[in-house]
């Protein structure tokens, strides 16, 4: 039986972007003036309608990402439609999956679009988490990443997983720390000329090399940096980007692929391969029509070294066992082969987990019209965004293409 | 039994709950035995016990025992973890492929040798003041 290639049944396009800088944006629950999070959504919502040239009255379908637990108000999806009084005929709701949150609230806004439901779409969402005690916040993460019963009592917390990836790539494929490490120095590197990176500090190879150890060697240099954000995309049919006359970027083909495990599969496989991943690419590559040599720019949602060597790895971008040594020799840098995570990534611009792939997007949105100033790729006609769940169990991914 | 018992003081730091059906797993571990749901239909033995099969989806679930031996996957050192655990960083935890049996994760104690991927393990029981837990050990 051979696969039908599954297409978008109809063009869609990003016409606008607005985001806050990942920071530290909540406050601590005991301070007087607090920051609210329909206030911080509000302002990047005005600014991406007042960029697409369009009117509010013209908004069909808003697709929210779930605010964190940490987040006061609930239902944030159907308030904010009240604060902002939005009126809509497509669809209010929200998105919930891990960290593949954003980026499952991406797909829908722009199935949303192909499937004709809605016009003009916004995909937004605001994520929050520096307010609240970090302990607590490792502890929830023991029962979102891994079984509650039969892995937490052993403290297999997400960076305990990377670990046991981290060993295991360096055991079959020969990478030394030294190129692990070289993938957060390169990470630093591109935060630094982003103004929506939360780190925005230049690190040496033995800066990073000499953090303390937090899982299999990898230092604290060489996890996600935990920060606060919030992200509006405006997405449209072709024809009305089109008709505003301004480049736009033009979303080719969606990929999604869930393995059917969690974290760890009990029947033995290729731990490192990351199927998901795989397999999302190559039937959003086939889609579109186009190879993994034709991207010329990826954000791929790795929350540490060894996850971004494992998954450009997946994906096509480099051979097999090569992710770490080819961000060493300088492959993926900006100028290099195959940029990967110009925005810094999840290391350097930050880690606002349930908007992380939403400054993917607005990353890309950028490189692919030319508007990345000094980290700008040159000629970025193509570009992929990959979002992902639970040490890859599942991953999705969308190619995207600057229309000028 | 099959399995060493090794006694802890004190609490488990993060303890399982126990549902009817697990409950015959971890009682069978605290008597040294490691159990593992096995399909009726299908003779998939899953891990951590499952009250339908994952593969074929029968309801008919036994417990089967298997001797604790293992391989090591991949295994790496934790220099971090919530306040459950400070009194035990940094620990080890590995993934272990059981001989003709399922892939799990779980602590790795006792560990020495610089290189374990492929070595031979052994699960023991951890028996705590409040109940049993498990790791892997070499030998």
């Amino acid at each position: 039986m051979t696969k039908p290639v599954r297409r978008l049944q109809k063009p869609v396009a990003i016409m606008a972007a607005a985001a806050t800088p990942c920071a530290h944006l909540q406050s601590a629950e005991s301070s007087a003036i607090q920051t609210v999070e329909h206030e911080i959504l509000g302002g990047c919502v005005i600014d991406a309608m007042a960029a697409s040239g369009l009117d509010k009255s013209q908004i069909d379908s808003l697709v929210f990402t779930t605010p964190r637990t940490y987040t006061k108000q609930r239902y944030f999806g159907t308030f904010m439609a009240n604060y902002l009084r939005i009126s809509c005929s497509g669809v209010v709701m929200e998105v919930l999956g891990n960290g593949m949150t954003g980026g499952l609230a991406f797909d829908q806004a722009v199935l949303q679009i192909a499937s004709g439901a809605a016009d003009v779409a916004l995909c937004l969402g605001i994520s929050m988490e520096t307010g609240i005690d970090r302990s607590a916040h490792l502890a929830y993460q023991m029962r979102t990443n891994g079984d509650v019963d039969f892995h937490a009592p052993f403290g297999l917390t997400p960076r305990a997983w990377y670990g046991l990836d981290a060993a295991r790539y360096a055991h079959e494929s020969g990478a030394t720390r030294e190129q692990l490490a070289a993938i957060a120095v390169k990470s630093y590197a591109n935060g630094v000329l982003n103004p929506l990176a939360t780190r925005r500090e230049r690190y040496t190879l033995d800066q990073v090399l000499s953090h303390p150890p937090i899982s299999e060697g990898m230092g604290l240099l060489e996890f996600s940096a935990p920060a606060d954000g919030a992200v509006c995309l405006v997405l449209t049919t072709e024809d009305i980007a089109k008709s505003r006359g301004r480049p736009y970027v033009l979303v080719r083909s969606r990929g999604f692929h869930h393995a059917g495990m969690h974290e760890i599969s009990e029947v033995p496989d290729d731990m490192l391969a990351f199927t998901a991943a795989a397999r999302a690419a190559a039937d959003a590559y086939e889609s579109a029509g186009v190879t993994a040599q034709d991207v010329d720019v990826a954000e791929l949602y790795a929350a540490s070294t060894i996850i971004e060597a494992l998954v450009s790895e997946a994906v096509g971008l480099v051979p097999r066992g090569q992710g770490a040594a080819a961000a060493a020799a300088g492959e993926t840098s900006i100028g290099g082969r195959i940029p990967v995570n110009t925005s810094g990534g999840l290391i350097a611009r930050g880690h606002p987990a349930y908007v992380t792939p939403l400054y993917g997007v607005v990353e890309l949105f950028d490189q692919l019209r030319g508007a990345s100033g000094p980290r700008q790729v040159k000629d970025a006609g193509i570009g992929i965004m990959l979002s992902e769940l639970g040490n890859f169990s599942g991953a999705s991914v969308h190619v995207l293409e600057g229309v000028r | 039994m099959t399995l060493a018992i090794i006694r802890k003081t004190g609490a488990r730091p993060y303890p399982p709950r126990l549902t009817e059906f697990t409950a015959t797993f971890w009682n069978e571990l605290a008597n040294g035995r490691f159990m593992l749901s096995r399909c009726g239909d299908c003779s998939h033995r899953s891990f951590p016990p499952k009250k339908i099969c994952p593969i074929c989806w029968s309801r008919k679930i036994g417990w089967v025992e298997h001797d604790g031996r293992g391989v090591v996957y991949s295994h790496a050192l934790v220099h971090a973890a919530p306040a459950y655990f400070q009194n035990e960083l940094p620990f080890r935890v590995c993934v272990i492929d059981l001989v003709e049996g399922p892939r799990m994760a779980t602590r790795l104690i006792d560990a020495t040798a610089d290189n374990l991927f492929g070595a031979a393990v052994r699960l023991v029981t951890l028996q705590y003041d409040d109940g049993a837990l498990f790791a892997a050990r070499p030998g």
